[in-house]
């Protein structure tokens, strides 16, 4: 039998689960029934972990314990702008973790934004599990085509504590591109996928051949997505709102995350109709005027001109794309959306415009990149799919040099997997060691850039300045993911090097949280030792019920009525834990039953209660 | 994290046709020409490269036997594949694939040779037609002019897009003349005639670094030099310095040095390696006056302040 493997979107709001079930990419709904899983995770106030639709609804009684978003704060730097800015938003506290990473403080304990996503992908394991009917372990999980290393290595280490062999992380773009290319494969076309979800937007263009999707170039920015179009509406809300009362209710968690809702329930409403109602009654209150009422209505016209800059934003990175990969719009095969946002009739009509040309429409926004990483995963495990990705990196990879310079050694849009390498030279005598600087990023100067890590090269051999040569190799894996080795080049001894700066979790950090999740989930599960009790107990039910016609003469030979009724009490009440799967109390009635069984088959045997 | 783990002595899960021909590649290594590992002839254009490299693909990239017990043969894909991908990018160029031409017109197999030259005929008659239709595109009158220049526009377009640049820019050239006052037509050539002179330094500095990589020291100077008057690059003087360091010219070092220095006053490494060149001709004062104009740039340079030190 063929191996299963699952397809994750890890959305910013939403995350999708699919496989492919005889050969056809399958969504697989929830076990409420639902195709779409909010990434939301919640700490309700019993201290029940709370994940999805059920996280959502409570999420403005509890904004405190509420997270979302958390795909924002993947892999970043607690010191890193991008981050700063984020935190603003945020209604749930976050705070510095120990390697410059970042921690959600969730009641008394706190969590690392790949344990908050794992458990977002153990209730999506858990779905599959429970659709497919046998256990899940290996996925295939998709992340922003413009996610650096660390945001992949984050998303990569959440697989793991979710308790998922991760064996690929793909590009949301590609993978979409995957799913409107199955059963198509065979036709030679250039696309072009737009991808606006809620955190991120990305746009790739691909070029299709026999059932070889490559992708010849890519970009996009990490910090543009639905959520800053809801943001828009949320200050559009709020600002007036300061004005007049003197209350920011963005300061106010309750009211931001009702606001949050309304912003976004407005956005979706006005994708179909041109104007809608905004109505908050209650939003908050002030010592003069009592209760305070938020009313107003808001058009599409409006919501356009205040989106206008974030549109223009996407469709600048097109334009530099399609520059990249040489082409022009109008030479497209087609054009895919991706992303909920993506059904804003504003964006629909600025691609429209840009392409010359209607999207192709049939490819689901909301589903086709957890098909299309489903369709991957079966590509890699399974024989005679005969396709191929070939995807790119999306960022030039590159060192630090002397000056505070960045030089580029693999430049973005190089297939991967790709190696190249560099000689480094001591510079003093008997240098036993080098650093070295690893970097991600466009920028001239270092600074600009992303850290990788940084790496020393230790243990280097007794020689005058100059006498040593490193041949450094950085290798680009399929995945996007770099590791370095280094080589003696006048010895041909390979270096050791040690990781002396990266950010994220510990290998030690992410087996432990691993534990922690594996424990909560056998908590989740039924006792295994349940079908064994429940089995026996039905036995325990037939013997009594073939007993009863001797054990009702016997009551009325002299054995009397009472130990009658307390059999029949039992025997109800290990039914209702039958039924209600109390393993533990369960276990206790067999025994009781058991010893009851045993007296009363005695008593009949002594002669039907003849005392 | 990265690679998956070797072969611990198990059954090698690559087909035997598939182990063969990789056995094959590496024994000739270098000797394998870009045609050669793509299938294609010398004469092939770049649609037909371009699908037999994603048809190569399925076959010699890494996923392609994802999960299966591959020993030594996992490391050969991975090479073969990147080789497989480098021939792809430099073919699908019509400049750097020039180049390339030039540079190995020996190498290639009698075939390859008589392809190459075909092509380069096919493609001189071909430019010739284009030429001629030019001409008489250039003969149009009045509204026609307008009209024949946007058409030579959009060719020109696609031309660029496919690394045919020469034409693209000869049709450019043409267009400008039928109709002066489209802006779009200027800043297209100047963009396209931009991207073939880097296109072209570019692929002389590849040629020279493949020079400089076999150790053919003086050779390689004379590419760096080609590759420098191309456009003048630091990186190209850079690398002519180097190599005549390795070739013990101290003198050709040196004054390649101080072109690059000249090129990009700013960039510590040309400083460093002209300081390193005076340093060996024993001209202290020299490197000393070097190595104190890099530091005031760049206090934290460290090699700059050791070699500073040693004097």
């Amino acid at each position: 039998m063929a191996e299963l493997v699952i397809g994750i979107d890890l959305g910013t709001t939403n995350s999708v689960v699919a496989t492919v079930q005889g050969g056809t990419p399958t969504v697989i709904p929830n076990r409420s029934g639902y195709r779409i899983t909010p990434s939301v995770v919640a700490m309700a106030r019993n201290g029940k972990r709370l994940v999805g639709a059920l996280a959502r609804r409570q999420a403005v009684t509890n904004a405190e314990r509420t997270v979302v978003a958390v795909k924002r704060l993947m892999g970043r730097r607690w010191s890193s702008k991008p981050l700063q800015d984020a935190l603003a938003r945020m209604p749930y506290s976050i705070v510095q973790g120990p390697h410059d990473d970042v921690r959600i403080a969730l009641g008394e304990a706190q969590y690392s934004p790949p344990e908050i996503s794992a458990m977002v992908l153990t209730e999506l394991r858990l779905d599959a599990e429970a659709f497919l009917g046998q256990p899940v372990s290996k996925a295939v999980i998709t992340c922003p085509a413009y996610f650096n290393d660390a945001q992949r290595n984050a998303t990569k280490d959440a697989g793991r504590i979710a308790g998922l062999e991760v064996i690929r992380i793909i590009n949301e773009p590609t993978s979409a591109a995957l799913a409107y290319g199955f059963g198509r494969a065979q036709s030679e076309k250039q696309l072009a996928v737009f991808d606006l979800g809620g955190g991120t937007f990305d746009f790739t263009v691909l070029h299709m051949f026999k059932g070889v999707f490559e992708v010849e170039a890519t970009g996009g920015d990490s910090l543009l997505g639905g959520e800053d179009f809801d943001a828009r509406i949320i200050d559009w809300l709020a600002d007036p709102f300061l004005a007049k009362n003197g209350i920011d209710l963005r300061k106010d968690k309750m009211a931001l995350q009702r606001l949050r809702d309304a912003a976004e329930k407005a956005k979706c409403e006005l994708s179909v109709v041109n104007s809608v109602e905004m109505n908050l009654p209650f939003i908050s209150a002030s010592q003069k005027s009592g209760p305070l009422h938020l009313q107003t209505q808001l058009t599409r016209d409006l919501l356009e001109s205040m989106t206008k800059d974030l549109v223009d934003r996407c469709m600048k990175v097109c334009e530099r794309v399609l520059g990249e990969a040489k082409v022009r719009p109008n030479e497209l095969g087609d054009v895919l959306l991706v992303g909920g946002q993506t059904r804003m009739p504003r964006i629909q009509a600025a691609v429209k415009a840009l392409f010359g040309r209607e999207p192709a429409k049939n490819v689901n926004p909301d589903e086709a990149v957890a098909l299309g990483a489903a369709i991957q995963g079966s590509m890699l495990l399974h024989e005679g799919t005969e396709m191929l990705l070939l995807d790119v990196t999306p960022h030039s990879l590159g060192i630090a040099i002397a000056g505070g310079f960045f030089q580029s050694i693999i430049p973005k849009n190089t297939t991967v997997p790709t190696s190249a390498h560099h000689v480094f030279t001591t510079v003093k005598d008997d240098q036993p060691s080098a650093k070295i600087t690893v970097l991600q990023g466009e920028s001239e100067l270092s600074a600009d850039n992303e850290l990788l890590g940084e790496f020393m090269l230790t243990g280097l051999r007794a020689a005058p300045r100059g006498g040593v040569d490193i041949d450094v190799v950085f290798d680009i894996s399929a995945d996007g993911i770099v590791s370095v080795s280094a080589i003696d080049v006048q010895t041909g001894v390979r270096q050791s090097i040690t990781v002396t700066a990266s950010s994220g979790l510990t290998e030690d950090e992410i087996s432990r949280a691993a534990q922690a999740n594996e424990e909560w989930m056998l908590g989740q599960k039924e006792d295994p030792n349940f079908q064994d009790r429940k089995t026996r107990a039905e036995e325990l039910f037939k013997e009594f019920e073939a007993l009863w016609p001797k054990l009702t003469r016997a009551a009325q030979n002299g054995l009397g009525q009472e130990p009658l009724a307390r059999a029949q009490a039992a025997l109800s009440v290990a039914r209702l834990q039958v039924a209600q799967k109390e393993s533990d109390a369960l276990a206790s009635s067999i025994d009781r039953l058991e010893r009851m069984l045993g007296a009363l088959r005695g008593a009949i045997e002594r002669g039907l209660g003849s005392r | 994290m990265g690679a998956a783990p070797h072969a611990t002595g198990g059954i090698i899960q690559l087909p035997p046709d598939m182990q063969a021909e990789l056995r094959a590649l590496e024994a000739r290594g270098a000797r394998v020409s870009h045609y050669e590992l793509l299938s294609v002839g010398a004469d092939a254009d770049s649609a037909s490269i371009r699908r037999a490299y994603l048809e190569k693909s399925k076959r010699l990239h890494p996923d392609a036997w994802f999960g299966k017990e591959l020993g030594e043969y996992r490391q050969l894909l991975s090479k073969w594949f990147q080789k497989l991908a480098t021939a792809y990018q430099t073919l699908s160029d019509e400049e750097s694939r020039a180049a390339y031409d030039e540079a190995h017109r020996t190498k290639l197999s009698a075939n390859d040779q008589a392809a190459v030259q075909r092509r380069e005929l096919s493609r001189a008659e071909e430019e010739r037609r284009e030429r001629e239709r030019r001409e008489r595109l250039l003969r149009s009158k009045g509204f026609a002019r307008i009209g024949a220049a946007r058409k030579l526009y959009e060719d020109a377009v696609v031309l660029a897009a496919d690394g045919a640049r020469v034409q693209a820019i000869a049709a450019l050239k043409t267009a400008r003349e039928l109709d002066p006052n489209r802006k779009e037509i200027a800043q297209k050539l100047l963009e396209v005639e931009r991207e073939q002179s880097r296109a072209r330094a570019k692929s002389a500095l590849f040629a020279a670094g493949e020079k400089e990589e076999a150790g053919e020291f003086p050779q390689a100077v004379a590419a760096y030099a080609t590759a420098f008057q191309l456009e003048r690059s630091a990186a190209a003087a850079l690398g002519a310095s180097r190599c005549a360091l390795a070739n013990k010219d101290l003198q050709a070092a040196s004054s390649w040095a101080s072109r690059a220095v000249e090129t990009d006053p700013s960039d510590p490494t040309a400083r460093m390696t002209l300081a390193r060149c005076f340093v060996q001709m024993n001209m202290k004062a020299r490197a000393r006056g070097e190595l104190s104009q890099l530091l005031g740039k760049h206090p934290d340079h460290k090699e700059a302040k050791a070699l500073l030190r040693g004097l």
